[in-house]
């Protein structure tokens, strides 16, 4: 009984963390379910794996407890290990490890920039505020929260 | 680009995901997963709602600059600078595979072109023939636009083909050799333009053309969230 604990939690732990990979990546075509699925896997994936992994760790205690076979309390517990090791996952953004978000975006003078007159940027303006975002920062960082003219705004690209 | 407040509160976004080769956001405060494209929820609390666009413009920065000189614009993060899209890189994407295609209008997947969504209508107009034509009167739907390529050659700008309080239809035609500060010529009323779709001269100084949202894109995100496109420059 405790054993299939410990797999019925490996198992929750690795379709969380393993479906939305697998559907949601990159040169990869996204079906409309399937696609669906996935963001409602995600969405819980952070609860379903910490309760897998308190749910795993207790398991394995009394397992090891239970059980005299040194080689079956290893597996438990590597089984375990790898339940913790899905709820940290679950916890990494890797779009945001390959695209790093600017947590605080400097901005410039229009006058006193750098940038090459020839370089691309989406432009707007808010309540009188112009503000322009370089197309070779945002085809790298995608998207930025930003406020212009005390209007909240996400520039995406 | 979009308003990031629902009923008051304000969202702060993460990137989450990829579909087809579109980005999904997130949002921390409600966990709502939304469509970057479209600006609509797809999944979560927030499901169905839709983000306010704000209207932008894809310009030259020497263009911008001209019109904004106290504008501020966005400084370099110096330790992902490396990392920075490349001059060529227009070039290198368009020699990158698509997870769908839309064999359709003669287009390919990543032909660029300018997508207009509005009068009830959506239409393509091919970038690269935009930028030779200079200028294209064209319609949306019933609504006849304008879209004129700005005195850099490379910024496009979409207008409605109607001066606001003149029931008859107006004639644009390009100045050829362009006038500093004036691009086009209207032969109903005599009047100069400037890039920003205002009169700086003649019976109608002053008068601004109601400008209309255009996205340029590959063809092949255009068409799929705009599957009754049609398309003009094929």
């Amino acid at each position: 009984m405790l054993g299939l604990i410990l797999l019925a939690c490996l198992a929750a732990s690795l379709v969380s963390v393993g479906y939305p990979m697998y559907v949601i990546r990159p040169f990869r075509a996204q079906g409309a379910r399937e696609l669906t699925a996935a963001l409602v896997v995600s969405r819980y994936r952070g609860m379903v794996t910490i309760l897998s992994a308190i749910l795993a760790l207790g398991a394995l205690a009394a397992y090891w407890r239970a059980q005299p076979r040194k080689w079956r309390r290893i597996l438990a517990a590597v089984g375990a290990g790898l339940v913790c090791v899905l709820a940290v996952a679950a916890r990494i953004n890797v779009f945001e490890l390959m695209f790093h978000p600017i947590g605080h975006a400097v901005f410039a003078d229009a006058a006193k920039s750098k940038l090459d007159g020839g370089e691309k940027v989406i432009a707007v303006v808010i309540n009188g505020q112009a503000r322009a975002y370089p197309i070779r920062d945002m085809a790298y960082h995608h998207l930025i929260n930003d406020e212009v003219g005390k209007t909240a705004i996400v520039a995406t690209y | 680009m979009w308003t990031r407040e629902v009923d008051g509160q304000r969202l702060t976004f993460h990137l989450a995901g990829i579909n087809n080769q579109n980005f999904i956001m997130r949002d921390e405060e409600t966990g709502t997963y939304w469509q970057q494209i479209s600006g609509l929820a797809i999944s979560g609390p927030l499901k169905g709602r839709q983000l306010t666009l704000v209207p932008s413009d894809e310009l030259n920065f020497s263009t911008w600059k001209s019109e904004q000189p106290a504008g501020t614009v966005l400084a370099d993060v110096p330790k992902y600078v490396s990392d920075y899209a490349k001059p060529d890189w227009d070039v290198r994407m368009q020699r990158m595979p698509t997870v769908i295609q839309f064999a359709e209008h003669g287009m390919q997947a990543r032909d660029l072109m300018l997508g207009i969504q509005a009068f009830g209508a959506s239409r393509a107009f091919l970038y690269d023939r935009v930028l030779k034509e200079k200028l294209v009167k064209d319609h949306v739907g019933t609504e006849p636009v304008l879209l004129v390529v700005g005195e850099d050659n490379q910024s496009v700008r979409v207008f409605r083909d109607r001066i606001p309080g003149i029931d008859t239809a107006p004639d644009f035609y390009r100045l050829s050799p362009l006038k500093p500060g004036a691009l086009l010529m209207d032969a109903s009323t005599g009047s100069e333009w400037n890039f920003q779709g205002c009169a700086v001269s003649g019976k109608e100084q002053g008068v601004c053309l109601e400008r209309v949202q255009a996205l340029k894109d590959y063809w092949f995100d255009w068409r799929n969230y705009n599957p009754q496109t049609t398309v003009w420059g094929k």
